[in-house]
């Protein structure tokens, strides 16, 4: 969607804003389907996954009649900020600085979440919402409004992370570019417990493995090993999760069999 | 706040849940509303709070007629519910679950957490209520759970409490302390609502009684002019059954032994539990759900580790053994719950009956079903328990809650185990099916199997146990005989055990 | 269940209306495409579309079975297509160091693909029960490695260098499934017909059968009942990759004669296999026809690029809107309410 809006408008902000649009209206696919009408959140999830997939590659052959990459000189790419005081940073500074416009809002969101889940009545709300339906409904809120809100906002956010991967990276479109990157999310949002503050700490670890791997390739490896290394780590990660509260969970309780 | 069910009818398709019920709460009153499971007592609540809007009737509350869209509507007039299952926020504070839905709020809908503080604090200590706000939920015992959800309705300004079944997982005396709070709350002009089955808790607190049966409503008077007896046939409509005649105690071996056996999570300190149950007799565990009876008894299965010490079935140690092989070895359970743990719900009734012998020959040859031996089997199952469903490739979740109790022991009695662990096996089932149960354990007694009773109903345990032991907090008490035991000195014991260890207790 | 007219048929229409809506983005004749799309499916010289329908249905068939056993097991092993890949990665090694081919070269090749796969699904069974990861990630996890494992191998040590391609040598023409008499059908069809058939048995007459299924309806009534669903685990998954396996195994042996990077990835068997088992709710027999229909869809569309110049890829948006629909209608597997007020 980004890179449509950046192509067709010549902007990056429409590029950006055409992307949480496209995001926007697959969450509003998911609530119809999964809120609305009583579909299992799984199987409607594989289904707009396919969806996805299949829309994404069918209007780039469709429409530019190219088929794996779209590249065009319209594409405006997000600009890099330089921030001069964060330059100097020691250490820090070369990484964090130069980075594209989306880095810091995504920076901001997450400390922004931090707050609004602790502090915001609809960050109370969605916690409730996640947690414990019935409760919030017997407290008297409308825990399905609630979801689609959440819903909405999964979506732009999805919508900003797919204008980061494809206008501000690398100003062009890869079939099935995302390679599993959301699933990886999933993964870290489950491992976190969906605290925001472990889950930027954690984002970044993956962040490094995904970019340490680009240059291990130039060391020789072979580029399946290196590509196939944020997915061991999150395996990895995931294990040492479940591995913990597996041996409490026997430890405390003595569970057997699971 | 006066409030009033007029004439009101729930229908589900054909059965009808409530039927043309009429009932007034007035304030500074206690109002206890009684009946058996099914009975339509949490129907006709769940009208009266918003949660059900599928009715005929009016709702009036200080004479003027309301309709609720949802229960906030019901909230908002004043209405407040604690559901017998607590509608809790497990991993927030107890402050952040009281405020939910209700919150102050400062500039941009953050919430100003202070405010609320103080406003809370406030409603504690009118109330004398002991809660620490900055506790988890997942903390806390289920009597302080409770609290949380009392105290959620006084911050919501409710006038009119509903209470569902409040006592259920109660000990004495956190019983006694909510009673207390209900007498707080009576004095200051605010109508209670409890419903409840358990009559003694009638007797004690109660101003107004109304007993239900079949979705109608029976009567409804003031507590001293009815007694408890009246009230008891209301509840079952006709006299007490009669009861069980049983053969002499004649106790021979030691069926099952635990031998000062620590389970993991039993409650907050790991006592040893040591415990005898001879064949040809009952030995009953009584005690309030939650002190740690269901990891005893997952511990006697198989489901649970244990720590240290030993289990012997039959002169056989089988500590560490999987279930199937405790099974093997002669041993029989009643779960109590029968909807998770005792039935697969979406499986037939055939493929629910045959579960644990399926490797026998008679069921297969190894890998091969003999599906004409199962069907007769069932068949016969339904026939001699009297179980009353469609046909033996019915889906059990089309069953009653009875029926479906009368499933599982039928199941578990007829494989003629000498040790039987039997769990609540008339939680939730109507009188009839209850009187079954009970017949049939007696009759396995009197054919020389070991009994071992779990149940939070003090009369099935005494009714039916020759030795008793109380539970409480993961420790139980000595073997008591059942013809010397009261119900007073029962819940003595749960009571001082308790005192000595005024500690928390949880259940997961 | 009642369904109101109009519900029932809004589904088709919006279908319809979005179908049209991407054939006009296309720039495409909607009836010429549409006649391409029938074509394509089930029609062709002798047949022969409907005879690429057939293979295709069989491979789809094939992951929808292996995704239905572990699935009423109550073990969400959404990793067939890590499965599938390692199954036909093992079958194209084995076929190329073979030394010799026929019917028991065939066989040789199968098995080692089945149990290739089998081991691979295995793993995330492993990682379940000892190390606590959740059927469901851990499977999913487990496709990402799978995938760049066998691009790895036909890339560098089994690469056909000649080809210039990123796939393994030609198999040897003896392994090569033999094709139905006077047609291009290979008999790979055949041996997934076979193991729909011994899948409807195991559902419905073992002991095997019905235990897994009451492990899937309540995993705590089977342990207090005795059954050692440790094993029931572990066994179930096993089952579900080796079907995997043969999947990958036919496609290698009758359809491609090679491993190619991505040939068992990018058409999406796995995964339109396991929507195809959720849509018929997990009843064994229906899968036969939710198959052949994911298949027909598929090859209708490629029909339609062939002569009327839309790209094939709207299959894949079709079939995701189909799910949806049956999705919203069908409650699946995965929901377990135990009614009665508790």
């Amino acid at each position: 969607m980004a890179v449509f809006g950046s192509h067709f408008t010549g902007s990056a902000m429409w590029g950006t804003l055409s992307a949480v649009c496209g995001g926007v209206f697959m969450a509003i696919l998911f609530a119809e389907f999964h809120l609305r009408r009583p579909g299992d959140p799984i199987v409607v999830s594989i289904a707009i996954n396919l969806i996805a997939l299949g829309l994404s590659t069918y209007l780039l052959r469709a429409i530019f009649k190219v088929s794996g990459v779209f590249q065009s000189h319209n594409i405006d790419k997000i600009s890099l900020v330089n921030i001069p005081l964060l330059e100097k940073i020691p250490f820090l500074g070369p990484f964090i600085s130069g980075q594209s416009l989306l880095f810091y809002i995504s920076l901001v969101l997450v400390i922004f979440a931090h707050f609004f889940f602790k502090f915001h009545q609809l960050g109370l709300w969605f916690r409730a919402a996640g947690e414990n339906k019935l409760a919030l409904e017997a407290s008297g809120v409308n825990s399905k409004k609630i979801q689609f809100l959440a819903l909405i906002l999964c979506g732009v956010l999805c919508g900003l992370g797919g204008a980061q991967l494809s206008i501000s990276n690398v100003g062009l479109f890869v079939e099935n570019m995302s390679a599993g990157r959301g699933w990886i999310a999933v993964v870290i949002v489950l491992v976190t417990a969906g605290r925001a503050l472990p889950l930027l700490g954690l984002v970044f670890l993956f962040g490094s493995v995904d970019s340490v791997a680009l240059r291990i390739q130039g060391l020789g490896l072979p580029q399946q090993f290196t590509e196939m290394m944020p997915y061991l780590a999150s395996l990895i990660a995931l294990i040492f999760v479940c591995y913990r509260k597996l041996k409490f969970e026997t430890n405390t309780q003595g569970k057997r069999n699971v | 706040m006066k409030a009033e069910l007029h004439e009101v009818s729930v229908k589900f398709g054909p059965f009808c849940a409530v039927n043309n019920v009429s009932l007034s709460f007035l304030p500074g009153e206690i109002h206890a509303l009684v009946g058996e499971n099914g009975a339509g007592k949490s129907t006709a609540m769940s009208v009266l709070f918003g949660l059900n809007n599928d009715y005929e009737g009016k709702i009036l509350i200080n004479d003027t007629h309301k309709n609720w869209c949802s229960p906030a509507d019901a909230i908002s007039a004043g209405i407040g519910m604690v559901h017998q299952h607590f509608m809790l926020q497990e991993t927030m504070s107890v402050l952040e679950n009281v405020i939910l839905c209700s919150e102050p709020l400062s500039k941009f809908g953050f919430v100003n957490f202070n405010l609320a503080t103080i406003n809370v604090q406030s409603l504690i200590s009118k109330y004398d209520l002991k809660i620490d706000l900055t506790q988890k939920i997942s903390h806390l015992s289920v009597g302080q759970r409770q609290a949380v959800e009392i105290l959620k309705l006084l911050y919501r300004n409710s006038q009119l409490l509903i209470l569902d079944e409040p006592t259920a997982v109660l000990t004495p005396s956190e019983k006694h302390a909510l009673f207390l709070t209900l007498s707080n709350f009576k004095l200051s002009q605010k109508s209670i609502i409890l419903i409840t089955h358990k009559i003694d808790e009638v007797m004690m607190i109660a101003d107004r009684v109304s007993v239900m049966r079949d979705g109608k409503l029976i009567s409804s008077k003031l507590l001293q002019h009815t007694s408890k007896d009246a009230i008891q046939e209301n509840i079952i409509g006709g006299k007490l059954p009669k009861p069980i005649k049983r053969k002499k105690h004649n106790p021979r071996n030691i069926g099952l032994e635990l031998q000062r056996i620590v389970i993991p999570g039993i409650a907050t300190r790991n006592e040893p539990v040591s415990l005898q149950v001879r064949l040809g007799e009952i030995v009953g565990i009584a005690g309030v759900s939650g002190n740690g009876q269901a990891p005893l008894v997952e511990a006697i299965i198989g489901l649970r580790n244990t720590i240290s010490g030993n289990i012997i079935l039959n002169d056989r140690y089988i500590t560490g053994k999987e279930v199937w092989e405790r099974r093997q070895l002669g041993l029989t359970y009643v779960p109590e719950d029968r909807q998770r743990v005792g039935l697969a719900l979406d499986a037939s009734v055939c493929e629910n009956a045959c579960i644990s012998q399926i490797d026998n020959q008679e069921f297969s040859n190894g890998f091969i079903l003999k599906l004409g031996n199962i069907g007769r089997f069932t068949k016969k199952l339904i026939n001699n328990f009297d179980i009353r469903v469609e046909s033996a490739s019915a889906k059990v979740r089309t069953m009653s809650g009875g029926n479906k109790q009368k499933l599982v022991v039928a199941r578990e009695l007829n494989q003629k185990k000498p040790v039987v662990i039997v769990e609540n096996p008339t939680w939730g089932v109507d009188i009839g099916a209850i009187n079954k149960i009970h017949k049939e354990l007696i009759v396995m007694r009197d054919a020389g199997h070991a009994i071992l009773l779990v149940s939070n109903e003090l009369e099935e345990i005494m009714g039916l146990s020759d030795h008793i032991h109380v539970m409480s907090d993961g420790q139980l008490s000595k073997p008591l005989k059942s013809a010397e035991v009261t119900v007073k000195k029962l819940g003595d014991l749960m009571l001082t055990q308790n005192e000595n260890h005024p500690s928390q207790k949880s259940r997961n | 269940m009642k369904y109101k007219i109009s519900s029932l048929l809004t589904a088709p229409i919006l279908l319809i209306f979005v179908f049209v809506f991407l054939l006009w983005l296309a720039d495409a004749n909607i009836f010429e495409s549409i006649v391409a799309f029938f074509k394509g499916a089930f029609g062709g010289r002798n047949f022969a579309y409907l005879l690429v329908t057939v293979s295709r249905a069989a491979l789809i068939t094939g992951m929808a079975l292996a995704a239905l056993i572990a699935f009423r097991a109550g073990l969400f092993n959404i990793g067939g297509e890590g499965q599938l890949v390692i199954g036909g990665l093992a079958s194209a090694f084995v076929a190329i160091s073979l030394p010799f081919g026929g019917a028991v070269g065939i066989l040789l090749v199968i098995l080692s693909g089945m149990t290739a796969a089998a081991l691979w699904a295995v793993v995330s069974g492993a990682m379940k029960l000892w190390l606590g990861v959740p059927i469901l990630v851990g499977s999913l996890l487990l496709n990402y490695p799978a995938r760049y494992i066998a691009s790895y191998f036909v890339n560098h040590p089994l690469r056909d260098v000649s080809s210039g391609m990123s796939q393994t040598h030609l198999i040897e023409k003896s392994l090569w499934l033999p094709l139905l008499p006077t047609t291009r059908l290979d008999i790979g069809f055949i041996f997934i017909l076979l193991m729909f058939g011994l899948v409807l048995f195991y559902c419905y007459r073992t002991v095997g059968g019905y235990k897994a299924k009451m492990t899937g309806l309540s995993i705590d009534f089977a342990n207090a009942s005795g059954l050692q669903t440790k094993k029931i685990t572990l066994k179930t998954l096993a089952l579900s990759g080796s079907i995997a396996g043969l999947v990958g195994a036919i496609a290698v042996l009758g359809l491609h004669h090679r491993f190619t990077d991505g040939m068992l990835v990018q058409p999406l068997y796995a995964w339109t296999g396991i929507v195809a088992a959720l849509m018929v709710s997990l009843i064994p027999w229906a899968i036969l026809p939710a198959g052949f229909f994911f298949a027909a869809i598929h090859s209708g569309a490629s029909g339609m690029e062939r002569t009327a110049d839309v790209p094939k890829e709207i299959a894949i948006i079709i079939q995701g809107l189909i799910i949806l629909f049956v999705a919203s209608k069908v409650p699946t597997a995965f929901e377990q309410d135990t009614g009665e007020n508790k």
